[in-house]
């Protein structure tokens, strides 16, 4: 908080207490003047009472000189205690008319008429008395004390008439004594009056001090008013910023009233969406029944779902024991092959080495006799020797195709992307070459890539390159075509030729190890090539194939994949 | 046995042995040929100990045709003797086997045999094969002498 507002506070503090103050001391200043004018009303009523008083004075001093002049109120009364006769003092101080007063009884006119009534008895019995006090009440009310002288009075013949009676009225005695208490009084409040003049004198004083007070209180709200009025001013800034923000808010209302009307609108889709909602809810209603028709109908088909399923449950446990039974059987059969594998390994080995050696050995020795002493020889030992290492040959190769096609399972195929085309150009040259037969005619269209083993699938192609090149040998005009077409996600490559071709009925055979279609005197062969063809494209995850007709040619497919 | 020698044969199988000889004596392949008949024999021969101990370990063959299936020492075993002792490893040494085995093949190639080759069954194609290695190695080939 700055200074300036806390001065600002400081002084607002100031003003508030300063005018609690003032609110005070006017209050205290309205009591004082309350106070006066009481004061006043009772001044004046006194000098009333007083001039009332002196009034009455001078009544009562009428009254005695019309009691000088009248004598004293009189009155007669009859032995019966009747009034007989009154004078006007009597009536005046009764207020009551001599007409009405005589004949009436005396002692109704005191105030104790018992006692009235014992005064005159007693001047029956005394013959007077004296000084004997009652009051009479008049008729108004007013009572005059009366002090009571009383006779007897008799007539010329001393016959008692009545009682003759002066009352003395002693109320002007009375009166001394009560002005002068009313004298004192007034004199003490004379004084209280003037006391009251000092204080109220007093009292204007502190006014008028309170009053000075109350102009620089004025001043001090003068100042405090013209900061007011700054904040007023400053008040009416934020007013105006104010204003600025309501104009923006009226903005925003009015923007909101669009959206509310936007709202309308969707409202009234909505509405309409509840509409076509309930037409459907209908419409759901029934297809519930419906459904709830065909729950039930499901239900009863669970059921007997149910009952299936147990059985099924049951067959199930049946099928795994069998196939527990199974799974163990295959664990067997495949440790089996394993340590069968393992054995033709080591007997393959043994056959390379072991089975060999003695062959080279009669196919060399045959031939040392054939060169060494083939001069001395008979024609038919020479023939014979021929014979032994033919065999001895032929039998070497079978051994090699036994030993290549046994090791084609063991190798692992490491697969690359091989150009078919480049490969099986090259391969159709060399074999062109290695046969030297230049009537061959190689036809090589378009050849797929794949990915494959290159050695394995070279090994395919030579065998089967070989192949038609044997078999077609005996043409004129060999035609050896090569191509391949896609179909779906493999390739099919085929090799065709026009060669001596084979009985179709025998097409199953073609692919079985050591199965020959033709003799050895027609064509040379141990019956491997295609059997090493079907096991290495077999490896790859391809198929083999062949169609021929005898003497007219041979086509042999293969797949691979793309 | 101090004459030098030119072919040292390590071969058990008599037949192939005197196929091989036959054929490199009939081509004048043969002079100096020393022919033992199993891997101790060559053992006692290339590191002159047992039977040739006063041999000098120095004299090197200037070729060894070594088989690979023999008795007691086979034909690998000599192999890595050979290669892996500083005296004898420059010797050339090739195996002349019945074995097409590829696992044969790469271990020899492994232990640093200088050739591998397999002995054709069929006699005329073992004479060339054998007839073509002598020539080269006694005649093309420079040894390290």
């Amino acid at each position: 908080m700055h200074q300036q507002e806390k001065d600002k506070i400081k002084k607002l503090d100031e003003l508030i207490i300063a005018r609690k103050k003032l609110v005070f001391q006017n209050k205290e200043k309205e009591k004082r003047e309350a106070e006066l004018i009481i004061a006043n009303k009772e001044l004046a009523f006194r000098k009333k009472e007083k001039k009332k008083g002196e009034a009455e004075l001078a009544t009562a001093n009428y009254a005695r000189s019309l009691i000088e002049a009248s004598l004293d109120p009189l009155v007669t009364i009859s032995a019966e205690g009747k009034i007989t006769d009154v004078n006007e003092a009597l009536i005046k101080v009764t207020g009551v008319s001599r007409k009405n007063l005589i004949g009436t009884s005396f002692s109704n006119y005191f105030t104790e008429p018992e006692k009235a009534h014992e005064g005159y008895r007693q001047v029956f019995e005394k013959g007077f008395v004296s000084a004997y006090p009652l009051t009479i009440k008049n008729k108004n009310g007013k009572l005059t004390d009366v002090l009571y002288n009383a006779s007897i009075y008799k007539d010329s013949n001393g016959n008692v008439l009545g009682v003759f009676a002066a009352a003395r009225d002693v109320t002007e005695q009375k009166w001394a004594i009560d002005l002068r208490v009313a004298n004192k009084k007034l004199a003490f409040q004379y004084e209280e009056n003037e006391k009251r003049a000092a204080e109220l004198a007093i009292a204007n004083k502190e006014l008028v001090f309170q009053n000075n007070e109350k102009e620089r209180r004025a001043a001090e709200l003068a100042i405090a008013n013209k900061e007011l009025a700054f904040q007023n001013k400053e008040k009416e800034k934020r007013a105006v910023e104010l204003a600025t923000a309501n104009k923006e808010l009226v903005f925003q209302n009015d923007e909101k009233e669009k959206r509310a009307a936007e709202l309308v609108i969707a409202n009234e889709e909505l509405a309409f969406q509840n509409y076509e909602k309930e037409n459907r809810a209908a419409e759901l209603v029934i297809a519930n029944k419906e459904l709830a028709f065909q729950n039930e109908e499901k239900e009863k088909r669970a059921a007997e779902l149910v009952m299936a399923n147990e059985d099924l449950n049951k067959a199930e446990i049946v099928i795994k024991k069998l196939n527990m039974g199974l799974e163990k059987k295959v664990m067997e059969r495949t440790a089996e092959l394993e340590s069968a594998n393992k054995e033709l390994e080591s007997f393959s080995y043994s056959v390379s080495h072991d089975l060999r050696a003695p062959l080279r050995a009669v196919n060399g020795y045959a031939q040392i006799l054939n060169e060494d002493y083939g001069t001395q020889l008979e024609p038919e030992a020479g023939r014979i020797t021929k014979n032994i290492m033919t065999n001895a040959k032929k039998m070497g190769q079978l051994i090699d195709g036994l030993l290549t096609f046994s090791q084609l399972g063991r190798k692992k195929l490491v697969k690359k992307i091989v150009l078919m085309q480049d490969m099986v150009s090259h391969l159709c040259n060399e074999i062109k070459d290695k046969e030297n037969n230049s009537n061959i005619q190689f036809q090589i269209n378009e050849l797929q890539p794949s990915k494959c083993n290159i050695i394995a699938i070279e090994q395919v192609w030579v065998n089967l390159i070989s192949n038609a090149v044997k078999y077609s040998g005996g043409k004129e005009k060999p035609i050896i075509e090569i191509g391949s077409e896609i179909k779906g996600d493999e390739i099919i490559y085929h090799i065709k030729d026009n060669g001596a071709g084979f009985d179709m009925r025998y097409a199953d055979k073609l692919f079985g190890i050591f199965q020959r279609l033709h003799s050895d005197e027609e064509f040379e062969g141990t019956g491997v090539g295609l059997a090493i063809v079907k096991r290495l494209v077999t490896k790859h995850g391809g198929r083999v194939w062949a169609e021929g007709k005898l003497n007219e040619g041979a086509a042999f497919y293969f797949t691979l994949h793309k | 046995m101090k004459s030098k020698i030119n072919i040292l044969l390590v071969e058990d199988n008599e037949y192939d042995a005197e196929m091989t000889i036959r054929t490199l004596k009939k081509n004048s392949l043969d002079n100096n040929l020393l022919h033992l008949r199993n891997g101790a024999e060559a053992l006692d021969f290339i590191f002159a100990k047992g039977a040739y101990s006063e041999r000098h370990i120095e004299n090197t063959p200037k070729v060894i045709l070594l088989d690979l299936k023999m008795p007691k020492v086979n034909g690998m075993e000599v192999l890595l003797r050979i290669k892996t002792d500083e005296r004898t490893k420059k010797i050339p040494v090739v195996v002349l086997t019945s074995s097409k085995e590829d696992k044969d093949i790469h271990d020899c190639y492994a232990l640093g045999v200088n050739s591998y080759v397999v002995k054709p069954v069929e006699f005329s194609e073992f004479q060339e094969a054998i007839t073509s290695l002598g020539l080269f190695w006694l005649n093309i080939n420079q040894s390290p002498q």
